[in-house]
């Protein structure tokens, strides 16, 4: 699948330009950079492990790289290994011309940390502690965390049910025009 | 979109068996299946894609699709091969052709990194409009400067080069094609014969008419996507500030920098809800309304002002300019350059004291303070431009032999000079900035890179290179030249001296403001000025295209008498005759506009109303959810005390509307 030759054949590469948001110039860019972490890997492996991938300078600093890897990771073993196919969807999700949809999904299962495909008050404060400085001037009490959640529970939470599920979360989203330009990662 | 399934949605802890749960999604899968198989081939790849499911799985669906769609209709493959064939090839050709346009993808992706989507929202901007004046370079250059050079090159120099002219653009280039005294309007004899004319008339109109639809194109879609969407009942403070965080910026520093930006926004956005909370006394608002009724008389009364001086500086120059014609002093020509000195110093000191005006006053959100700050700026700038436009056509037509000419090399000074401050305000403003920053006063801190006034700066310079293409067509070379290096410097000072800016989030917004004012006071503007001068001032009559003519428009009446009597034209004298040139044309096509303008605006009203309803009928299936959840736990509590207790009856009668799943919403 993924391969070791440096180029895709040129089915491959038509089926990946149809089935994701990339074009060809950035699969083949995708395809180069996946094989160099390949070859960091010891002994030759379709996927590559979570803590390789993350050592992309586009994931290094990022304050969700874990929850990347766990969400876009098609691994029967759940270790946020990623495969060449599963790279590809990352890249498409997080890619310019990938709708909102697809955009507001992924966003959602990478804040649901705990994968029960809603977001509660638990993953609401770990998300707001991922995005949140170490300083103590920025970050919160806990006190304010309380009040924020509640915010933003009284905000977004339309059912009231005490948790935020997909589409609450999409309505949330389909307002916040920054989103869509700011959801993004350039290989 | 309703029938994908989401995977990750959990399906109730009642705990279907295993079978019951593979039955359900085969028969979801299917159904899919189908559905895609009924969509045309673009579609079907477009709703592929928009699957939010593993690659494997979107591969399998498509297998399974395809040969649905095979088999229904085995005598169209032929048809479907040749159509996805073609799909493909051309959108190949668009991805190579993309990967050409792509320019500096390296540096904005560095950019994006370190300083976020609201800076790069700058450097797209000033791309954007690169690209916009590089379209308009070929446009004249092909259709006004090449015949004219090949026809007749109008080089006539009486001055050597002296390096001044780059400045003033007088001596050197005076009569060259920079400018509109460089071309004369002859029909050049060709088979068929080429009219310079009509050309330029043509070239221009058409270029200003695509400016405009590109436009209204450009503003009608960012419009659509940020402000629309954006309009409901509920004010997504904290909401807002998460859901914008930057996944494009890859720098350590810059995240954390981030990371704490965004935590004291959030302590801020708490605090603004609290103090929300407590009103303001009388007379306490009376203070704050009489200080802003102050200060925008004030920044009104700084706008009156340096049009007056302007005004009255550009009258003194012509006076003194028509006693000496010695053309040749150099202090002369470099007198010439006073004025656009005085206006670019106008535009770089009175917005500094804006910003001290802006400090005396206390704003209940820093949003309605960049805003007013923006309309201060424009009102000042666009007033700048409307005295100065006010006094190349009324006072200098009477007074110059080749006023149009004298007009494009004042343009082009402006420019010039605008550019020299730009430089120099970048090195001064930011570097020194900087210096004073992290040296001698360490709480003023790094200066953060100011988008707006920025933007501003860039907007008023394509307002006046707009201006100048009727008087000097070959304008968008400077400002291609302009706005390249602009690009560069700025890059350079940006990441040497700046910060990105504190409050982050809105970037899409303000970018829609950006390209509506663009539009606005800026293209609008631009265009009537041209549109007045081209319909009802007199050319100058001994140079220019259009010598001799009582108006440049009447190269066109001339031409439509002309086509009159050519055979196999007659069409064109017709539309002319009868619809350009007829005011119930205008009328109906207004009214008609008017009463469109009108079904849409009641359809959105529609919409709006369905959407109040939708929301509502949320919240409803929500109570219902919550009394179901109870009647649950209440039915379960008694049967456990059944259990208990044998002899206890329900009393209850159930009184929730049977009726409740009618109320879900159709499609979110």
């Amino acid at each position: 699948m993924g391969g070791k030759a440096s180029h895709l054949p040129k089915e491959s590469l038509s089926e990946y330009q149809e089935l994701t948001f990339l074009t060809k110039q950035e699969i083949n860019e995708a395809h180069k950079k996946f094989c160099q972490l390949q070859t960091r890997e010891n002994g030759p492996m379709e996927r590559v492990s979570m803590q390789i991938i993350m050592t992309l300078p586009e994931l290094k600093s990022n304050p969700f790289r874990e929850r990347i890897c766990h969400v876009f990771s098609t691994s029967d073993r759940k270790d946020g290994s990623l495969s060449f196919e599963d790279f590809l969807d990352l890249l498409s999700a997080f890619s310019d011309s990938a709708t909102l949809e697809i955009k507001s999904h992924y966003a959602f299962r990478i804040f649901d940390f705990d994968d029960d495909g809603t977001l509660d008050g638990e993953d609401l404060r770990k998300l707001v502690n991922c995005l949140t400085g170490e300083t103590d001037d920025a970050r919160l009490t806990s006190e304010e965390m309380r009040q924020l959640i509640g915010n933003i529970l009284e905000e977004s939470d339309i059912d009231k049910d005490g948790t935020v599920n997909l589409s609450e979360f999409q309505h949330v989203i389909s307002r916040s025009p920054d989103f869509v330009s700011s959801f993004k990662i350039v290989l | 979109m309703s029938v994908f399934p989401q995977p990750g949605t959990s399906l109730g802890n009642q705990g279907p068996t295993a079978y019951e749960l593979q039955q359900v999604v085969e028969k979801n899968t299917s159904e899919l299946v189908s559905e895609l198989a009924n969509l045309s081939d673009r579609a079907r790849i477009q709703a592929i894609r928009s699957l939010p499911m593993s690659y494997d799985d979107r591969r399998r669906i498509r297998s399974r699709a395809i040969s649905v769609k095979t088999s229904k209709n085995i005598f169209n493959i032929d048809c479907t091969q040749h159509v996805s064939r073609s799909f493909r090839r051309i959108g190949a050709s668009v991805a190579s052709a993309r990967q050409w346009l792509v320019v500096w993808h390296g540096t904005l992706k560095e950019i994006g990194g370190r300083f976020g989507t609201s800076v790069l929202s700058y450097f797209l901007f000033l791309k954007w409009l690169l690209k916009f004046n590089v379209f308009s370079l070929i446009i004249n250059f092909c259709f006004i400067t090449i015949p004219q050079i090949v026809h007749a090159p109008n080089i006539s120099n009486v001055t050597g080069f002296r390096g001044l002219e780059l400045l003033t653009g007088v001596g050197y280039f005076n009569q060259s094609v920079l400018f509109y005294g460089g071309y004369n309007g002859e029909v050049i004899v060709s088979e068929p014969p080429y009219n310079m004319q009509l050309a330029y008339f043509f070239t221009i109109a058409a270029y200003l008419v695509l400016c405009g639809v590109s436009l209204i194109y450009s503003m009608s879609r960012s419009f659509q996507k940020n402000f629309v969407l954006e309009s409901g009942p509920v004010s997504g403070g904290a909401w807002r500030l998460l859901c914008s965080w930057d996944f494009s910026v890859v720098n350590e520093k810059a995240i954390q920098n981030n990371k704490n930006n965004l935590g004291t926004q959030l302590k801020e956005s708490l605090s603004e809800r609290l103090q929300m909370k407590h009103t303001m006394s009388v007379s306490e608002r009376m203070k704050y309304l009489s200080l802003h009724v102050l200060a925008w008389l004030l920044s009104l009364g700084l706008a009156v002002g340096s049009c007056a001086g302007i005004y009255f500086l550009g009258i003194d120059q012509l006076e003194t300019s028509k006693l000496d014609h010695n053309t040749n002093d150099l202090t002369v020509e470099a007198s010439t350059l006073l004025l656009p000195v005085v206006v670019s110093l106008i535009n770089l000191i009175v917005p500094l004291l804006y910003s001290l005006i802006s400090i005396m006053e206390r704003y209940s959100n820093p949003r309605a303070k960049i805003y007013i700050g923006i309309t201060r700026n424009v009102v000042l700038k666009m007033s700048i431009l409307g005295i100065l436009c006010y006094y190349w056509l009324n006072s200098v037509p009477q007074k110059m032999a080749c006023w149009e000419s004298f007009v494009g090399q004042s343009v082009y000074r402006l420019l010039m000079i605008d550019f020299i401050f730009c430089l120099f305000g970048t090195f001064f403003g930011e570097f020194l900035r900087n210096v004073i920053g992290t040296r001698c006063v360490p709480s003023l801190g790094v200066p953060e890179f100011d988008i707006a006034r920025n933007v501003l700066d860039l907007i008023y310079a394509q307002t006046l290179a707009w201006i100048g293409i009727y008087f000097s067509p070959l304008l968008p070379v400077m400002q291609v030249i302009k706005l390249f290096i602009i690009f560069y410097v700025k890059k350079f000072s940006l990441s040497m001296n700046c910060q990105p800016p504190k409050h982050t989030g809105r970037a899409a917004q303000m970018q829609t403001v950006f390209i509506a004012l663009l539009f606005f006071p800026s293209f609008v503007g631009a265009l009537s000025m041209v549109a007045y001068t081209v319909w009802s001032l007199k050319p100058s009559n001994y140079c220019g295209p259009f010598q001799g003519l009582q108006t440049p428009f009447d190269t066109i009446l001339s031409w439509t008498v002309y086509i009159q009597n050519l055979p196999g034209t007659h069409w064109v004298w017709w539309i002319f005759e009868n619809m350009l040139r007829n005011e119930l044309f205008y009328y109906l096509v207004t009214l008609i506009i008017f009463v469109i303008t009108y079904f849409l605006w009641q359809i959105t009203q529609g919409r709006k109303e369905l959407i109040r309803t939708l929301r509502q009928q949320i919240v409803n299936e929500g109570k219902d959810k919550a009394f179901l959840l109870n009647r649950l736990q209440n039915t379960q509590k008694q049967g456990r005390q059944k259990e208990s207790f044998r002899n206890q009856e329900f009393d209850q009668t159930p009184h929730f509307n049977p009726n409740w799943i009618n109320t879900l919403p159709l499609d979110m």
